[in-house]
Formats: C-alpha cells, structure tokens, sequence
C-alpha cells in the first residue's frame, strides 16, 4: 500500500506500507509530474521487494514542494461525517 | 530502499482540529491481530500488477457511486467498485465521486491516485514484470467492512486471479 496516513494500521492490519507525505487525493505526485510520480513508485516497489515482515511500514523520503494550507486537497463542500461532527472536531485535542 | 530518517505525519496536511478528532479514532499502539502475508514469490521485475485504489474513480460511462444516500447517512459509504482498464483507448473519460477529498486533480491526471500509466512505462522498462487489463476502484468510505468484503473485495480478487495477478498496489485516497 501507499498511504498517505500510515497511522490507520494501527487499527487495520496492512502487510506493507509506503508512507509519503503528500496530501489526499495525490499518493503518487503531483499532476504531470511523470518523473515524481515514478520516483514514488520505485520506491513503494522496492518496499515490496524488501518487506520481509508483516505489518512493515517504510517512511518515503519526499517531501511536497507546497505548505499544506496551500495544497487545497479538501473537497468543494464539507463532507457528510465532518459537517455532522463539526463541534467535536472544532474542541478536538490530541491525545 | 533503505529508510530515509523521515517520520511522515500523515495529518501534515490536515487542519490542527480535525487531525486531532481522527487521531483520537484510532488506537496508539501498534495493531496486534493477525495480518495477511504472502511472500513475493519472484523479483519484482517478473511478478504482474493490479492497482487498487479508494478514490471513487470510474469511467464516465460506469454508474456513479452513491454520494446522495451518504450525504443522508454520513457513516455509510457506497460498498460497490468499478473496473478502470489498462488501455487508454477506454478510459478516455473519467470521474470521481468522493465527498472527502478535492477531485479535480484525478481529473486532469489519473496518475496521481491511480498510477496505470507510470506503471505501463515500468512494464516497458522491465521494472515490472506485467501490468494487469483490469485495474479497480472503490470508494473508501467503509465503517462496516462485512458487506464490503463481499460486494467488492471478493469480486475484484476473482478478476486478479483470473488475470493472473501475483501484487496489488493499493493507493488510499
């Protein structure tokens, strides 16, 4: 898998992951971007290649070239299980 | 690969608020039930590919997914899938339904979620070994899984097999 949260194997068992931090909706790069985007899957090939647990999880070293409040990942309207939990997210802390 | 020192966040790009609600869906420590392995029987460079993602990307022509019945159940998400071909002759027209992330960029580039022409180009370099006819899609908003396994999991590993699928790669939306 190529994920972009990797913090949901701990709920979901994943026999190997590739984690990259680019935003939602963009794993593998960004558009046009064909020599980002196969530098991406190299990458997540050769964890398969060398995985050799179940549960490995390989961190990916790119980086996205935008702030994160500049990428506009979020979709044109509030989605449906956000908008219904928007006040328990707006008092929402980390643990 | 040998690992680069880079920690991702994956709620880098999440505001504070709502980074924090999901984190505090999810368990802290690591998942300890069983996890499915199937060794790779054969370098990369001779094993064939399927690729998966969750991103509710169909062909123009295919049905939608369900947004309308989510949007009245915000905890449901539609347990179909579609076939996305490998040929770009039939997938000349695309779309995206999904209520969680900005469609426009699949829109102008399939590549960036479903990568099938990155990876046809790696079948041409010998990086790969095939790349699989049929690729698929679904959308991943799944709060029940049971259902899901049968309407859409079953059903697209019956096609791997029959294409003879040895390694999905699956890309989350």
């Amino acid at each position: 898998m190529l994920t972009p949260t990797h913090e949901f194997n701990r709920a979901v068992g994943i026999p190997r992951s590739a984690a990259v931090e680019y935003p939602y909706g963009r794993p593998v790069g960004e558009v046009g971007d064909r020599a980002g985007q196969r530098r991406v899957l190299q990458a997540a090939l050769a964890v398969l290649a060398e995985a050799d647990r179940p549960g490995e999880v390989r961190h990916l070293p790119f980086a996205w070239p935008q702030e994160a409040k500049h990428t506009k990942w979020q979709p044109p309207d509030m989605s449906p299980i956000v908008k219904a939990n928007l006040e328990q997210i707006k008092a929402a802390r980390s643990r | 690969m040998q690992p680069s020192g880079k920690i991702v966040d994956g709620f880098h790009f999440l505001p504070p608020s709502l980074g924090a609600w999901i984190r505090n869906t999810i368990p802290d420590t690591p998942f300890e039930g069983p996890i499915p392995w199937a060794p790779l029987k054969q370098p990369v460079a001779r094993t064939s590919f399927a690729l998966v993602t969750s991103a509710g990307i169909r062909l123009g022509s295919d049905p939608p997914f369900d947004m309308e019945r989510e949007k009245r159940e915000p905890t449901w998400g539609d347990r179909s899938y579609r076939k996305i071909p490998k040929d770009p002759s039939r997938r000349r027209e695309i779309a995206v339904n999904h209520l969680h992330i900005n469609p426009d960029y699949i829109l102008q580039d399939i590549n960036v979620m479903l990568p099938i022409d990155r990876m046809v180009e790696l079948e041409q370099d010998g990086a790969i070994g095939r790349l699989a006819e049929t690729h698929y899609s679904f959308y991943g908003f799944q709060w029940n899984s049971t259902e899901f396994i049968e309407t859409a999991i079953a059903p697209m590993a019956v096609q791997m097999a029959r294409e003879q699928v040895e390694a999905a790669l699956l890309t989350p939306a």
